[in-house]
């Protein structure tokens, strides 16, 4: 059988890759040609315009003392809800009653869109680091929260039965069964949270704040500067993919006894 | 050693009051491979959750060498039909799991396991997780963490459930083979009759629900037997048949 492939000798990985990057030039390159020419360039900037951008904002030092305090809000917002949500999901589904009460009066919580949450936040908190973190940590929370109640209560009745006759303790059986069980659901859940305690810190910052990657990034969408909003949002996007592949690494590490399937989107939004 | 007196389980079910098992009445010899055959739905596998401990009964009570059983016993082992393996951890730490609950040092609970994964055919797939082993290699770690420590009673409930006829009658033997050494007693549940008798030295059959005992007949079968084989035997024969007739009103009575 002849076989006139042209990505023969390709791995699939390979094949994946080259379309991904063949699409993201694509992009670019249509973009670049369509700015100026079919659309006007004050709206949609272009994107050698935004490479420039960006390569003076990354050699000014504001920029650093920005991104710096961005990423601080979010990793103590994101430790805070992650930490908060995982402890308190573990307690309540130890406590079923309490879970009962609790599981309405948190979903109740969690609809309040966060936006109209967040000039509050501020009157309380002040327009520094603290509102952001607390705006952060609401978001992060009440994800991990859920997935790790619902992860705790899910785990097969089967299981817990094998290691109590086997003698193990009401201890055991939740350190050494529930806990590890969960996992999966409680790392689903903090995964999840991941990129909305960026979403988090950033709504905070647009809305008071004087620094921050949010603060930049007002400052230039209402200076009417699409070419360092975009840049801005270039770098957020990029923040965010390292933070998610870094965290599917500890992910894989700590499922490793999980069947891999075949075809994996490794994408949660 | 093991006496099962009067037991019966009603339950609630969508406004109706079901009755699964009726005045049970069974008493287990130290050593004795005891088998129970019935149609399904019968209720043996809510028997053997009471005896376990893992389930009240509603009337009459299980004692365990003089003793009432009201709770899970470290003494009475059970193997359910799932294999119920940790996906988590890899089959050495699934064997060695009873172990580590009773605060084995790591070394010796290893090397323990080691002797039954040795034991069974499972060397050099220690480190493997349960989704990467077979449906006949996860039934024998299933079987095996239960024999690693020991119980006087081991409850089975159709372990050979799932498996192919061939993986089934190897385990079988394995099954054999191990028990002969340790001779723990053993309640063994399952709907296949050739099975029940080939391994037992005594089958019981159960009634359509709710469950009562019908017959109760001993299995003059030397051992230690040949499983490949103990189906030419005349005294197999003999009882398939007669336990088989009866089966049979028992099974027609749950479809009707």
């Amino acid at each position: 059988m002849a076989i006139t492939n042209p990505l023969r000798g390709l791995s699939d990985q390979g094949k994946v890759l080259g379309g991904q990057i063949a699409t993201v030039v694509g992009v670019l390159v249509l973009w670049e040609y369509a700015s100026g020419r079919w659309v006007d360039a004050f709206y949609v900037s272009k994107p050698s315009d935004i490479a420039v951008k960006l390569w003076s904002e990354f050699s000014e030092p504001s920029f650093y003392h920005d991104l710096w305090v961005t990423m601080l809000e979010m990793f103590g917002g994101y430790a805070i809800g992650g930490f908060g949500g995982v402890i308190l999901g573990v307690l309540l589904a130890r406590w079923p009653i309490a879970a009962q009460i609790f599981d309405p009066i948190f979903v109740g919580l969690n609809s309040i869109p966060r936006i109209a949450l967040a000039p509050l936040l501020i009157i309380w908190f002040g327009i520094d680091m603290a509102s952001k973190i607390v705006l952060a940590a609401t978001l992060v929370f009440f994800l991990t929260f859920f997935n790790t109640l619902a992860g705790i209560l899910n785990v097969e009745s089967g299981l817990i039965n094998v290691a109590r006759v086997q003698g193990a303790s009401e201890w055991q059986i939740f350190t050494k069964v529930m806990l590890p069980a969960a996992t999966s659901w409680i790392m689903t859940g903090l995964r999840t949270a991941l990129p909305f305690a960026l979403i988090g810190v950033i709504v905070g910052e647009f809305l008071a704040a004087a620094v921050g990657l949010g603060y930049r990034l007002n400052m230039y969408s209402t200076t009417y500067n699409t070419t360092g909003t975009m840049a801005m949002l270039f770098v957020m996007m990029a923040m965010m993919m390292l933070l998610n592949s870094a965290m599917i690494r500890v992910e894989r590490t700590l499922l490793r006894w999980k069947p891999r399937s075949a075809y994996q989107i490794e994408t949660t939004y | 050693m093991l006496e099962i007196r009067g037991v019966a389980k009603r339950f609630m079910s969508r406004g109706a009051l079901i009755t699964a098992l009726e005045s049970i009445d069974l008493d287990l010899e130290k050593g004795e491979f005891v088998t129970i055959v019935g149609p399904s739905g019968c209720g043996k596998s809510t028997l053997l959750n009471i005896v376990s401990g893992l389930m009240p009964s509603s009337e009459g009570e299980v004692r365990f060498n003089g003793t009432r059983i009201t709770r899970v016993d470290r003494r009475i082992g059970y193997i359910t039909q799932s294999d119920n393996l940790f996906p988590w951890r890899t089959l050495r730490d699934n064997v060695a799991f009873p172990l580590e609950i009773e605060g084995a040092s790591k070394q010796d609970r290893y090397r323990r396991a080691d002797e039954w994964i040795e034991r069974v055919g499972l060397k050099g797939f220690e480190r493997a997780y349960p989704h990467e082993l077979s449906g006949g290699m996860r039934q024998r770690t299933n079987i095996i963490r239960t024999l690693v420590y020991e119980p006087e009673v081991i409850l089975m409930d159709e372990p050979f459930g799932p498996l192919d006829a061939q993986t089934r009658i190897t385990l079988q033997d394995q099954l054999l083979q191990l028990w002969e050494t340790s001779r723990a007693t053993v309640i063994f549940i399952t709907h296949d009759l050739t099975e029940a008798i080939a391994l037992a030295d005594r089958v019981l059959l159960m009634s359509a629900r709710p469950g009562r005992m019908v017959r109760d007949d001993r299995v003059g079968i030397k051992r230690p037997r040949d499983i490949f084989h103990t189906h030419d035997n005349p005294e197999f024969r003999r009882l398939y048949d007669e336990i088989w007739k009866e089966l049979e009103v028992q099974v027609r009575g749950t479809m009707s």
